[in-house]
């Protein structure tokens, strides 16, 4: 059995639920408290993989932004994968992530994405129409996720962490 | 620039240190830590020792590269606080992690930023319910209007019924007091004819008032049984045939094969059909024949009335099921209601109407009618039937979707019953059926996001969201989030029925 370590970015507008996802992920706990990230915190936590092997996801979580700034390129430097993160409610956060993500392919070879549509408990206030995230699906895996409830997390980062492993 | 003196050099350097409670952790190649110095009280590592915090560290800087200056600004440490955290390379691959206390600039700069955010986010909140109110307001606008429309119905249908009802009661009177005078038995049997033709005139129309007042409280089931159908073309004969010679015109009315006793159908309906279809044939035939035939062909039951009257021109004939539409017919008289009191009813046995006329030529209604399920409802075409329509049902109340299984499976859909979001998601993945039929109210994750979810990820079948919330605002989220249909509880079963049957019909291959 070994243990990989890989480090993860969670990128994201702000308001749309990255440090609930992490929290939801890392500790299974969620506040209805919103309180803004401002610069970066490091959590862990180790998942078990297909064939008995274990990696350890360090996830960055960090302060959302529409456009990626060059304090956040740094933050980048040495990720291994990308969370996207949009929140489903505002349509216009969804645009942004796609953004983020063509950014940090130019600091960034190659990185394992995948895209978490939040706040699906909310989904009677989505923009996001479901067409949309069909239509996204053909680029790269789409989970509609509730840090809320939970639903969506633990898959979306278990498809993280099989496509960091293969 | 020249050098601060040395006593600024001593007091500055004093006044970093004091904010910033500076910690050097040094680290040789394999992040063995070699040395601790500066301000190792005020970062908590007295009490816990410092091998929390250096895991810490050592998954901040995976992936960086270590022989490189690094700056990390805001970073948050396990216990909470906040600190610059630097990196400075040094000889032999060793290397020094400088921590700098950002506690208090932190705190003032996520306070600005969350007051910033914040005030985006309820602008955005903002512009949306401006939106939603906006929404709001036409839609009453829509409804004044509606309600507007209804009411010159309803001011229309009591200026008509008045006419109507006082013409043949008129007529009656008048016969009664004719009656009483007495006179001979060629005026006796007269006054008797005319009493029947203008009491069967009035049984039609409150009929006809009746049906209309149902359709406005709302559908109930079909009440399916063996059709008799020779006994209902004698009955039909029976009640037109007197009006039929009093103005001269040739009356057939020619029963077909009989349908299977398997093949049910409500005769009360089929019979206010075919009267008001006749009824109008004669009423607007001046002269020549009325033809009416009631059959059963092998798979539908079919009714045709033709005639050799007025006519209806190709304009008149799309208003023509309309209510209150007697004018597309000259000289008419009649409520306006026969004809759009027909077409709701082979709706809602799940039939088809149509009609063939030109004004001067006579018209030909046709209509077709499947055979109802036990429950009363529409059974599906033999097409559909054959394939097996394959619904699941997402219903976490057991009742709920029990009863949902009976009525599907008098649909002929074979049925599957899942009680979450997530279960229905699951089902789907394993074998997408032809039609979901799914609650709003489950536990955990809403109808609307397992609806939601399934179109996301490609499903195209039918899917039919079932709420007990009435409002617009719930049905316009149901089909935003991807429903084809929104009903709301308790369920209307004819319109239960129609919806499936026109979902299944997109399901059934071409």
């Amino acid at each position: 059995m070994t243990e990989l370590a890989r480090k993860i970015c969670m990128l994201g507008d702000f308001g749309v639920g990255k440090t609930s996802l992490v929290a939801r992920f890392v500790r299974n706990t969620f506040s209805e408290k919103y309180l803004t990230t401002v610069g970066v915190k490091v959590d862990s936590r180790v998942v078990d993989l297909a064939g008995g092997d274990r990696m350890k996801f360090v996830v960055w979580d960090i302060a959302g932004k529409a456009v990626l700034d060059s304090l956040n390129q740094n933050y980048l430097r040495g990720a291994s994968g990308l969370i996207l993160v949009a929140d489903g409610t505002r349509e216009a956060s969804l645009r942004a992530a796609l953004n983020l993500l063509m950014q940090a392919r130019d600091v960034l070879d190659n990185p394992a994405c995948v895209l978490f549509v939040n706040k699906l408990d909310l989904v009677e206030r989505w923009e996001v129409a479901p067409e949309t995230l069909a239509e996204m699906r053909h680029s790269l895996p789409v989970f509609e996720t509730s840090a809320l409830s939970g639903d969506g997390v633990e898959a979306g980062f278990g498809e993280l962490a099989t496509r960091l492993h293969a | 620039m020249s050098e601060f003196p040395q006593a600024v050099e001593n007091y500055l350097s004093q006044a970093l240190r004091d904010r910033a409670h500076p910690l050097l952790l040094s680290f040789d190649a394999q992040w063995q830590l070699t040395e601790v110095s500066g301000a190792a009280g005020y970062h908590g590592l007295e009490q816990g020792g410092p091998a929390e915090l250096v895991q810490q560290l050592q998954d901040l800087f995976l992936g960086l590269p270590l022989d490189q200056t690094q700056d990390l600004p805001f970073v948050e440490l396990s216990d909470g606080r906040h600190a610059h955290v630097h990196l400075v390379p040094d000889a032999n691959d060793t290397f020094h992690l400088l921590l700098l206390d950002a506690s208090e600039e932190h705190e003032r700069t996520q306070s600005q930023q969350q007051l910033g955010n914040q005030a985006v986010l309820a602008g955005l909140e903002k512009s949306r319910t401006l939106a939603r109110l906006r929404q709001i307001k036409s839609e009453l606008e829509q409804q004044r209007a509606r309600l507007e429309e209804a009411n010159a119905l309803k001011n229309a249908l009591f200026a008509t019924l008045s006419h109507e009802f006082r013409t043949p009661l008129t007529s009656i009177f008048g016969y009664l007091h004719l009656l009483e005078r007495g006179g001979g038995e060629g005026g006796r049997a007269q006054a008797l004819q005319a009493l029947r033709r203008n009491a069967s005139h009035l049984f039609a129309l409150a009929e006809n008032l009746l049906e209309y007042g149902r359709s406005e409280a709302g559908e109930t089931l079909l009440d399916a049984a063996e059709l008799p159908l020779a006994t209902l073309v004698d009955d039909l004969d029976a009640m037109f045939r007197p009006l039929a010679a009093e103005k001269g015109l040739a009356l057939v009315i020619e029963a077909g094969e009989a349908p299977p006793a398997t093949a049910l159908f409500d005769q009360i309906k089929i019979r206010q059909v075919a009267i008001n279809l006749l009824s109008n044939a004669l009423r607007y035939t001046p002269k020549g024949y009325v033809r009416g035939q009631l059959g059963w062909d092998g798979a539908l039951l079919r009714l045709e009335v033709s005639d050799t009257g007025l006519g209806i021109d190709a304009a008149s004939r799309a208003r023509v099921f309309k209510a209150f539409n007697r004018g597309a017919q000259h000289g008419g008289r009649g409520a306006g209601l026969g004809l759009s009191i027909v077409k709701r009813l082979v709706e809602r046995m799940g039939g088809e109407i149509e009609l063939d006329s030109a004004p001067g030529l006579g018209s030909t209604f046709r209509i077709a009618l499947p055979a109802l399920g036990a429950t009363g409802l529409p059974a599906l075409p033999q097409e559909q039937r054959r394939r097996g329509l394959d619904a699941l049902i997402v219903d976490d109340d057991p009742d709920v979707a029990a009863l949902l299984e009976v009525l599907l499976g008098d649909l002929g859909a074979t049925t599957r019953v899942a009680s979450t979001a997530a279960a229905a998601l699951a089902e789907v993945g394993q074998r997408a059926p032809d039609l979901v039929l799914v609650d709003v109210e489950l536990p955990g994750l809403s109808g609307n996001a397992a609806v939601f979810q399934l179109r996301s990820q490609g499903y195209k079948g039918g899917i039919v969201t079932v709420s007990a919330n009435a409002t617009e605002e719930a049905r316009r989220a149901a089909l935003a989030a991807g429903a084809d249909h929104y009903l709301t509880k308790p369920l209307d079963f004819a319109q239960f029925a129609r919806v499936v049957q026109s979902l299944g019909e997109r399901a059934a291959p071409p």
